[in-house]
């Protein structure tokens, strides 16, 4: 019996055959990727790429029996699976690149970012590469991803007369009010905002989420500048905040008003349905990313405009959120279509040679403007329509995170579901769902206590494996390992083991709360000011 | 064989368990006990041994780790070996709290016997850690003594920093925010950063030194220069924004201060 295997019956003496794995199935991605693998075989002859193109919704399963059966392709698009199973796998399967981010990208000779070390001719500085526990840079991003609003241009015109979008958030509820008041030909009303369950999460990070920043004065217990949800819960258990919080009732009120101009039942909708929505005109607006801009104008193209817009927020002067408003929503830059290099690439000199190619400058600005992505590499020009995508880095985001995990998280879902589809208020949300959380959070939130006590193993772990690579080397290679051993055994040992006690203490009533809030001033405090202050003046 | 090592360190850090195992078991295996990789075949061994998942095996752990320090009386891995030791007695498994006094006192032995290694001063470090998570203030104190007559003795150990950030801890639970806000800037003064992790940064570190200075010394100057630094440094940081509020509040509040309102 003969079994014909795919990769050896594509492999042509002299010729070297590399897989590419990834989900994207947009046609412009393979495209793009079948272009650049052209342009590349122009210099080098003998190497030839071949894409696999495999659904989202199956890409996780695949991935694993892959990576599991020695099968993998040889670079491929790293996600798709629970984060621990994800840092197992790239420990396991994948080869480290941290020896090549210091060195330039030979691909970029002749750019200005000739002679430049790798990581620093990415946009995010290849932040988005780097695992904390890998303790090495994995993958290669080719591209960038955003969040707006994309509008239909031409329905806003011919409904509410308007050339531009509304940037303010009264303006565009109004907006909303005065397209839902139009009758589309089939005489049923326009809808203002196509969503569904899918882009829901993209009017609650951007929007709503940043909304309930306000609660990190009162509960960042830990000063590093983030509500953790082991914060949250602590600082309700202890009374210190409750549910009723104006930030947080601000949050789910402005969902409230937005969903009034969703269409009906869209929490039971998926993606399509609502791209479908605004692809047949009867939707304005619709939230999406970068991901979407291309086949959205393709979709649109002969029959109207697209537009990109940001997110309108309240300005101070609202009677409602202005208080609570205090800037733009915070937005990383951050590398996304990630590509890695398996272990079992027969080639792994040749594929990183491939991914430096689609990583120099000229290639990855040619790569995302097939694509319609943004590309991740500095220096490289964008699509206009795409500028609208830059990324807010000053601003303010989301400090309420409920999630505990176990039976408290089921029933926020619950009840979260419920007042989506406004079965029940906001007094009914809180008044189902504190106590409970108050309650059984407690189980769940010692259940984390134990996760993490067993992510103390994981660390341990790690740490032998870096002091014995310390020990194995020398010069600047063994200070590095050294710093890095000192920096993880401080944020993963000492500080978690002593923050955790100290947090069960203020749960368990055991340890009294500060007198404020961490960025409170305390009447002691504020008495040392004046006096320091009339001192200095006088 | 020092490819073979080599190799089973890798194993190691990819959690292929067995596979180091193995090749640490094949170098001790096949080198006299005089050769010096037999011992670090035998630390790896023993490493691998205490913190395999999901089956570790500590007691074998144990034994070979003993033999370690038995072999190598005041070497470097003995050291470790012994100090990893204590660490098995400090990190119990989940459910369980540990025997703080015995962890305690492991760690005490790394420092009597290896006094000036790098290993000893990590114990101490963890020992002292031990004594303030109960939060009790008096025990908090003793160790606050401990820790500035070590960093006064030590200035140069390589855990500096740290020993500082557990001093600054010590503060706080004190309650004292003049001497915490010192401990903070002397742990971030004489922090080490790692070129190659593009995930640390000093960012935090500033924020937690100018918010100390804000809100619980009452010390705008400073404040007002970890703010700068984090908004000069750290531009695309998170908590720019805050920072730029922090400056923005701190000088309306001195003029507020200064017209008398």
């Amino acid at each position: 019996m003969v079994i014909a295997m795919r990769r050896s019956e594509e492999t042509e003496p002299g010729v070297i055959t590399l897989r590419f794995g990834h989900w994207q199935l947009e046609a412009s991605v393979r495209e793009a990727i079948d272009e650049m693998a052209a342009d590349y075989r122009k210099i080098h002859p003998n190497v030839r790429i071949i894409q696999d193109a495999i659904p989202e919704m199956t890409y996780g399963q695949w991935l694993t029996t892959q990576l599991m059966g020695g099968t993998a392709p040889d670079m491929i698009e790293v996600g798709m699976v629970q984060y621990h199973l994800l840092v197992q796998y790239l420990n396991r399967y994948f080869l480290p690149l941290s020896r090549y981010v210091g060195a330039p990208n030979p691909y970029n000779e002749g750019t200005p970012l000739e002679g430049v070390p790798l990581r620093n001719t990415f946009k995010d500085g290849m932040r988005s590469s780097y695992y904390e526990e890998v303790q090495a840079y994995m993958i290669i991003p080719l591209s960038q991803f955003g969040i707006r609003i994309f509008y239909n241009k031409d329905l806003l015109k011919r409904l509410t007369g308007r050339e531009d979008p509304p940037t303010e958030y009264r303006d565009f509820l109004a907006v909303c009010e005065e397209i839902k008041r139009h009758k589309d030909p089939t005489g049923q009303p326009y809808t203002p905002i196509a969503s569904s369950k899918y882009h829901l999460p993209m009017w609650e990070y951007p929007l709503l989420d940043p909304l309930t920043y306000p609660l990190l004065r009162e509960a960042d217990f830990n000063r590093d500048g983030f509500v953790g949800n082991d914060e949250l819960f602590v600082a309700i258990k202890t009374g210190r905040i409750h549910f009723r919080h104006p930030a947080i009732e601000a949050r789910f009120r402005m969902l409230d008003e937005l969903s009034d101009h969703f269409q009906p039942g869209y929490t039971g909708l998926g993606r399509d349905e609502a791209v479908f929505l605004f692809a047949q005109q009867k939707a304005v607006f619709m939230t999406t990313g970068t991901w979407d801009a291309w086949s959205l104008q393709e979709q649109a193209q002969g029959s109207f405009s697209v537009g990109v817009m940001d997110y309108p927020r309240p300005v101070p002067e609202d009677p409602v959120y202005g208080d609570l408003v205090e800037g733009p929503n915070y937005e990383r830059m951050y590398g996304g279509f990630p590509i890695g290099i398996t272990r079992t690439c027969k080639h792994p000199d040749v594929a990183l040679d491939f991914l430096l190619f689609l990583a120099g400058k000229e290639q990855n600005e040619k790569l995302n403007g097939i694509i319609g992505w943004i590309p991740s590499v500095k220096h490289t020009e964008l699509d206009e329509f795409l500028k609208a995508f830059q990324p807010h880095l000053q601003g303010v985001y989301g400090c309420f995170n409920p999630n505990l995990g176990g039976e408290t998280w089921i029933r926020w879902l619950q009840l979260y579901s419920l007042y989506q589809v406004k079965k029940i208020s906001f007094d009914e949300l809180v008044a189902r769902f504190e106590p409970f959380y108050i309650e059984r959070g407690m189980t769940d939130f010692l259940e984390q206590q134990k996760d993490w006590r067993r992510g103390m193993h994981n660390n341990e772990q790690v740490l032998a494996g870096l002091r014995a690579s310390a020990l194995h080397s020398d010069g600047d290679e063994a200070q590095s390992y050294w710093v890095r051993y000192k920096t993880l055994l401080g944020s993963r040992q000492l500080w978690a083991e002593i923050g955790h006690a100290r947090q069960m203490k203020m749960v368990m009533g055991e340890l009294e709360l500060p007198e404020r809030g961490p960025y409170e001033y305390k009447e002691a405090t504020l008495q040392r000011i004046r006096k320091h202050i009339l001192g200095e003046a006088g | 064989m020092d490819q073979a090592l080599a190799e089973a360190w890798e194993k190691y850090r990819e959690g292929e368990f067995r596979g180091a195992v193995r090749l640490f078991e094949g170098v001790v295996d096949k080198l006299d006990t005089s050769d010096p990789r037999h011992l670090k075949a035998l630390y790896g061994l023993a490493t691998t041994h205490a913190l395999r998942r999901p089956d570790p095996n500590r007691e074998m752990a144990t034994v070979l780790h003993r033999q370690v320090i038995a072999s190598d009386l005041e070497g470097d891995l003995a050291a470790w070996s012994l100090l990893a030791l204590a660490r098995m007695k400090h990190l119990v498994s989940v459910g369980q709290t540990p025997d703080y006094n015995e962890a305690r006192e492991a760690y005490q032995e790394v420092i009597d016997r290896f006094p000036d290694h790098r290993a000893s001063h990590e114990a101490f470090l963890y020992q002292q850690s031990t004594y303030v998570v109960d939060m009790d203030l008096q025990s908090t104190a003793a160790t606050l003594e401990r820790l500035k007559i070590f960093i006064d003795s030590h200035p140069d150990s390589p855990y500096l920093s740290l020993l500082w950030a557990l001093r600054s801890t010590c503060c706080e639970t004190l309650g004292r925010p003049d001497e915490w806000l010192e401990a903070e800037i002397m742990a971030w003064e004489t922090a080490e950063l790692d070129p190659m992790n593009p995930l640390q940064d000093f960012a935090w570190n500033t924020w937690r030194i100018a918010t100390i200075a804000e809100f619980e010394v009452g010390d705008f100057e400073s404040a007002k220069t970890y703010y700068t630094r984090l908004v000069q440094e750290y531009p695309e940081d998170i908590r720019v924004h805050a920072a730029k509020a922090g400056l923005k509040r701190m000088e309306e509040m001195a003029q507020r201060i200064r017209k008398g309102e």
